[in-house]
């Protein structure tokens, strides 16, 4: 029984961590009032090209960096089509999103079928030999604890800082903020690269830590719950990265319970995490006020500059 | 917008392929293939085609054989292979399951061709299916399973309750429980093809649940072996030998030969004499083969394995055997009754001693 918690505890971490990276981007470029619906394309093209890089030059860092890269330029399109060209964003954001299934598909072919070395486990001493709890929290990679400090900033960012409040100005009220002064469509532009480059981190962990190969549709669904989770976590960054937990735990708590071989269709636990994650999400967020203070007031509207 | 690039690049492929063709000199049959995924360095696209290889190997320039692979079943795969028929193709290896009514009915609009098809049911007179009897590596790796679980629990990771594997699983426990009474057997549906993540998490959930043997069933990906090595459990993979992904950890592997239908077949186009015949190749014929057994079994235990497997290479014996109990303690086979063919191919029950019920 232990080992199965650790198992479900220590997994959820691993997990998450890739829905957690692009939700918390996808939150801040919700925030600021652009809905970006390509972040499944664009951690496939970070997962890919990620693992390219990686199998090529040996080098996980330098394929972080390069799926950081890759994503951000694919979500430089996104805005330029959005907030130039004053696309409508949900066309758009499908459109860009397929384009990245694709791209990532064409940089991957040549390494479909590989294997590589996952990151080492950061060394935290004799904090990694404490039983149980060293086993859940001390043997992870150090993308892993990124994540968690991810968390950390963009909740203490947007609560706590001028630039949270100037963020959320621009997702509230655009007209306003361009009106005292602020450069709406840059903070976007800016926001929108973010966001993208997170959900290339997201995507180049599936491939350099968590299950280190490539294959073409191996994000799964994972970038669509990451848009989904920040909807239902009511655009707050701990309810959004704790839906992501939730997401990773469910999915892990299924083959366990398929494991012990008790009699519920294996089809019903494979659903499970999507129904639950959402379910249990909508009741915690069930306050409409809440929701109402929290959403911001012009997601997927577009802005035209008034001069 | 991803199919049609996908379409757009197969079609390039083929046709790049097709000019080649035409460049290169006059052979005597030009053979297309046709693969669901990438070749890759291991599993289900990689086996076939060094089945083609083994073409190459035993027919040299009187052969020259184009392929296309990653096609998705269904229009792509359709278009692909009328290309080939259109551009001198005689003969086509269609890989996958999905391929056949498309394959069938290119089959009947040239008779003048030959077909193999993978693991299909339909037949005609110039298209035939090929399958493996890898129930049979599944009982004898099942035994070596036996041998060496310590918890007695095993693990098996598997994509869909289809018959074929349902059978695997079974041949598995079954060969387990010769030499070891006691274990039971878990199974994680994966409810998927193709998911490397969750396979591997299957897999890390499977040890966590006391399983210290695991086995593959059809992982196309190394993913489940590489876990096994990681967590120092024993792992037996299906379609190729996967020892370099588990130097210390591959119990065996359960290795698939196409080579030798496929050369048979080309003979017989060759020769003029093909038949769509339905051809279930297994340890006797060569099809499937057991590589790479862990040195930690003892010399008695490799005797027992030895045997079994000298029993399967000789037809002198089936592991559907009876007496076999069901799940639910329910007679399937009387004592010494050997499961008939029809019957295997539509198995729909679980053998006592595993754990996981079917998905209704």
């Amino acid at each position: 029984m232990t080992e199965t918690l650790i198992f479900i505890c220590a997994g959820t971490m691993a997990a998450a961590t890739p829905i957690l990276f692009a939700a918390m981007g996808e939150l801040v470029v919700e925030r600021t009032g652009v809905l970006n619906l390509s972040i499944e394309g664009m951690m496939a093209t970070g997962a890919a090209a990620a693992f390219a890089v990686a199998t090529v030059y040996e080098s996980s860092l330098l394929g972080f960096a390069v799926a950081t890269i890759s994503a951000g330029l694919l979500s430089v399109v996104f805005a330029t089509l959005t907030l130039i060209f004053l696309a409508n964003q949900v066309a758009a954001g499908l459109a860009v999103g397929i384009l990245g299934l694709g791209v990532s598909a064409l940089i991957g072919k040549k390494h479909e079928g590989f294997t590589i070395e996952p990151l080492k486990s950061v060394d935290w001493g004799f904090l990694s030999d404490i039983p149980v709890v060293g086993r859940i929290l001390f043997q992870h990679d150090f993308v892993l604890y990124a994540g968690i400090l991810l968390i950390a900033i963009v909740w203490f960012v947007l609560t706590r800082t001028k630039l949270g409040l100037i963020i959320k100005a621009v997702g509230e009220a655009p007209e306003a903020a361009h009106a005292i002064g602020y450069p709406v469509i840059l903070i976007r532009f800016l926001a929108v690269f973010f966001g993208g480059a997170m959900a290339g981190l997201g995507g180049a962990y599936l491939t350099l830590a968590y299950t280190p190969l490539w294959a073409e549709g191996l994000v799964a669904g994972r970038g669509w719950i990451a848009v989904a989770l920040v909807v239902f976590g009511s655009w707050r960054a701990h309810r959004v990265a704790l839906g992501a937990y939730l997401f990773g735990a469910i999915s892990l708590l299924e083959l366990s319970i398929q494991g012990l071989g008790l009699a519920i269709p294996s089809q019903v636990l494979s659903a499970a995490p999507y129904v639950m994650t959402i379910v249990i999400l909508v009741l915690i967020s069930r306050d409409a006020r809440q929701i109402r203070l929290n959403s911001p007031a012009s997601l997927g509207v577009t802005y035209r500059h008034q001069s | 917008m991803m199919r049609g690039l996908r379409r757009v690049a197969a079609l390039f492929f083929v046709g790049v392929l097709t000019v080649g063709a035409h460049s290169a000199s006059a052979a005597e049959l030009k053979i297309g293939f046709v693969y669901p995924s990438p070749v890759g360095d291991v599993g289900w696209a990689h086996e076939l085609d060094n089945g083609r290889k083994a073409i190459e190997a035993a027919f040299g320039d009187r052969v020259e054989t184009v392929v296309a692979e990653n096609i998705p079943e269904g229009p792509d795969a359709s278009r692909i292979m009328n290309q080939m028929a259109s551009t001198g193709a005689k003969m086509i290896m269609l890989g996958s399951f999905g391929y056949m009514n498309d394959g069938l009915k290119l089959a009947k609009k040239r008779p003048d061709m030959t077909f193999i098809h993978a693991s299909g049911y339909k037949l005609a007179d110039n298209f035939g299916n090929f399958q493996t009897r890898n129930y049979e590596s599944a009982y004898l790796a099942g035994i070596g399973a036996g041998f060496v679980t310590k918890s007695n629990i095993l693990g098996i990771v598997a994509a869909y309750p289809i018959p074929e594997v349902v059978g695997i699983i079974n041949a598995f426990t079954m060969g387990a429980q010769l030499v070891n009474q006691g274990v039971s057997v878990k199974v994680v549906w994966l409810n998927s093809w193709f998911d490397p993540s969750k396979a591997q998490e299957s897999a890390r959930s499977l040890v966590s649940q006391k399983a210290d043997v695991l086995l593959s069933l059809y992982q196309d990906t190394p993913s489940v072996v590489t876990v096994a090595e990681e967590m120092g459990v024993y792992v037996v993979p299906t379609s190729s030998d996967m020892k370099k992904y588990a130097p210390n950890h591959l119990l065996v592997s359960q290795q698939i030969d196409w080579g030798p239908h496929f050369v048979e077949m080309v003979k017989n186009t060759l020769d003029g004499n093909f038949k769509g015949i339905p051809y279930w190749g297994g340890m006797k014929e060569g099809a499937v083969r057991m590589e790479s057994w862990t040195p930690n079994l003892s010399a008695d235990q490799m005797s027992v394995i030895n045997e079994k497997t000298a029993e399967l290479k000789a037809g002198a014996f089936h592991p559907f055997t009876g007496p076999i109990v069901d799940q639910a303690g329910a007679t399937k086979l009387a004592d010494g009754e050997v499961i008939e063919d029809g019957a295997l191919l539509g198995i729909n029950w679980l053998v006592k001693g595993v754990e996981t019920k079917l998905p209704d």
